[in-house]
């Protein structure tokens, strides 16, 4: 990826003598413009700068009141709220998987006419740009204030990541052992079986896993509008003010989503690598081996958005919205 | 589990390894399959087990579904009919949540950039900043955008600048860590070259490091901008501005048809960003 290797053109000028510095007038023209609306935000952005002055004083003033100490008598009840929102998010992932799995069957190449591939797709793209909470919010006011419908809004929100990451991880599976099973007389499903299924499966898990993690997060906002869990309880105890417990629930959903992200990530480690081994302790372990490639972390090769396994590294600017997908999962990878 | 095999073969890969063994033993022509199935069949209960708690926990209840499902309909039918002549009124959510965005990303990327610096081995030789501002950016990752919105706007009020403080936690905690990533992965001869010609590790970072991660930082930017849209369109639904702020007064009065035009309003909203920046990522690569 470096900036400075691999340009055609450069040996040549450099010959001569001093490489004049190539004309950037597109590159000026963009810096400008970037600025223009940065600064037209800034101007336009409807903010009382009375506020900004004394936004820092009263944040302090409030972190004081959060943490110094946090109420930990609420500890057991918040524990409780917070294992509801776990079960949320475990539910609506599993819900997830059992959806797009199939779906994604559906929309993987060479597999089915266009004709079906197609429309899947689409519906993958759409339930992927909408928000998580704002499926939420259609479903809440359609099914009620329960924990089960944020676990549903869970279910549909995944089913947009899980089938594209499905899709493109069997697309992406060797042909050689799907030819051999085409060439033995396999019929569709159990090429499928046979063929591409063993060679996705690591992956797949892998970003199951991952999903799931994400959910974690998603089912402590969904809380906030009202799904219940340690969300509902942070946003009860903000609006009354309660500072004391609002620390209290924020160490707790600090700690817990570190502690699932490390579940979590070991698991996927073993999935991937075969070996058990907590993305803490790897993160220290192979520094000495990382290349430049491999960040290292479970959730790199767990990153079948971004065109291939092995290859979202996140910090890989592949093209494509694909990136997305490796950019977050690398957001709450291994650390 | 009986293992035939005259080598003890431990640790990871050993069920393969066995199933190799076993081959040379009972017959050349077919691999023997390698007994793990047992470990599937955990792996199923323990998931089973784990799904079945969730179901009770958060009660789950199918026939709510069904009895609900003509209000589903209802309002299916009106989502897919959106209030066109609703739009203008929209117009300044949809400018405060672009506003928002833009702003939450360029101080969010701007104090990223230091603090990438500082939590990479690769450029900050001191342990001890460098385990404070990992440890700090974790706990700052792992609470979800909307969370600290909601916690802001108590704290400092109601509208955009709860939202632009949330963003630029949520691109603090995503940037340094994509960046600071880059970082570890960067060849380090440049830096070596300026160390030993005497430069400090702030000059030597500065000349050898930053361009080496400069494509990276512009492509992970309009990544997190990006990011920062989807985020902004919804921070509102606790009062933090923007279009969330509409959604959530629309849906306190049941208006779907005004709810479907913000909510398309988001799709092409946060496409034409997807579109936009692939494009431009792709280009920085090239």
């Amino acid at each position: 990826m470096s900036a400075t290797a691999l340009r055609p053109g450069m040996p040549a000028a450099a010959a001569s003598a001093r490489p004049r510095r190539p004309r950037q007038v597109l590159r000026t023209l963009v810096s400008v413009l970037v600025v223009l609306v940065i600064a037209a935000s800034f101007w336009g952005v409807d903010l009382s700068w009375s506020s900004i002055a004394q936004a820092p004083a009263s944040l302090l003033h409030i972190a004081h009141l959060m943490f110094g100490p946090p109420n930990w008598s609420q500890l057991p009840e918040a524990l409780g709220a917070t294992m509801l929102s776990v079960a949320m998010a475990w539910f609506g992932t599993v819900l997830g998987i059992v959806i797009s799995f199939p779906l994604s069957l559906l929309a993987t190449r060479g597999l089915l006419p266009g004709v079906v591939r197609w429309p899947v797709r689409a519906i993958f793209a759409v339930l992927r740009a909408v928000p998580e909470v704002v499926i939420a919010v259609l479903m809440l006011s359609v099914t009620g204030l329960t924990a089960f419908t944020g676990a549903l809004a869970i279910a549909i929100g995944s089913i947009g990541t899980l089938g594209k990451w499905g899709f493109e991880t069997f697309e992406a599976v060797d042909r050689g052992a799907i030819e051999a099973a085409t060439a033995a007389g396999g019929s569709r499903v159990q090429v499928m079986r046979w063929g591409v299924w063993p060679a996705a499966q690591p992956e797949v898990l892998a970003f199951w896993l991952y999903r799931f993690e994400v959910s974690v997060r998603a089912s402590a906002i969904l809380g906030l509008i009202g799904a219940g869990g340690i969300g509902k309880m942070l946003v009860d105890n903000t609006q009354f003010r309660v500072w004391d417990t609002v620390g209290t629930l924020l160490i707790v959903v600090v700690v817990v989503t570190m502690i699932i992200d490390q579940l979590s990530g070991m698991v996927r480690q073993r999935i991937i690598t075969g070996r058990w081994q907590l993305p803490l302790a790897a993160r220290r372990g192979r520094r000495g081996s990382r290349g430049a490639g491999g960040l290292g972390g479970p959730a790199d090769a767990a990153g079948p958005g971004a065109g291939g396994p092995g290859s979202g590294t996140g910090v890989e600017p592949n093209a494509g919205s694909d990136a997305g997908a490796a950019g977050i999962l690398s957001e709450t990878s291994a650390d | 589990m009986t293992r035939p095999a005259p080598v003890a073969s431990t640790g990871p890969g050993a069920g393969q390894g066995g199933g190799r063994d076993a081959v040379r033993a009972a017959s050349p022509l077919r691999p023997v399959r390698p007994r793990t199935r047992w470990k599937s069949l955990v792996a199923v209960l323990v998931i089973a087990g784990i799904t079945a708690w969730a179901a009770v926990t958060i009660q789950v209840d199918p026939a709510d579904l069904v009895r609900n499902g003509g209000n589903a309909v209802n309002t299916l039918i009106q989502l897919v009919q959106p209030d066109y002549t609703f739009f203008p009124q929209t117009l300044d959510a949809l400018g405060q949540t672009v506003q928002m965005a833009v702003i939450g990303t360029a101080i969010g990327v701007a104090l990223s950039l230091p603090l990438s610096f500082l939590a990479s081995r690769a450029t900050n030789p001191d342990a001890t900043s460098y385990r404070v501002v990992r440890f700090v950016m974790n706990v700052i990752r792992a609470v979800p955008d909307l969370l600290y919105a909601s916690i802001f706007v108590t704290a400092i009020g109601v509208g955009a600048l709860s939202g632009i403080v949330a963003l630029v936690l949520f691109n603090l905690g995503i940037m340094v860590k994509l960046i600071s990533e880059a970082l570890d992965g960067v060849d380090r001869g440049g830096q070596e070259a300026a160390l030993a010609a005497g430069g400090t590790w702030l000059k030597a970072d500065r000349a050898a490091m930053l361009p080496e991660i400069s494509p990276a930082f512009l492509s992970q930017t309009i990544y997190v901008l990006e990011l920062n849209i989807r985020a902004s369109t919804v921070l509102g639904l606790v009062g933090a501005g923007g279009l969330g702020m509409l959604i959530d007064k629309v849906r306190t009065f049941y208006e779907y048809h005004y709810l479907s035009l913000v909510i398309f309003e988001i799709l092409a909203l946060v496409i034409a960003l997807d579109l936009l920046s692939s494009y431009v990522r792709g280009r920085i690569v090239r």
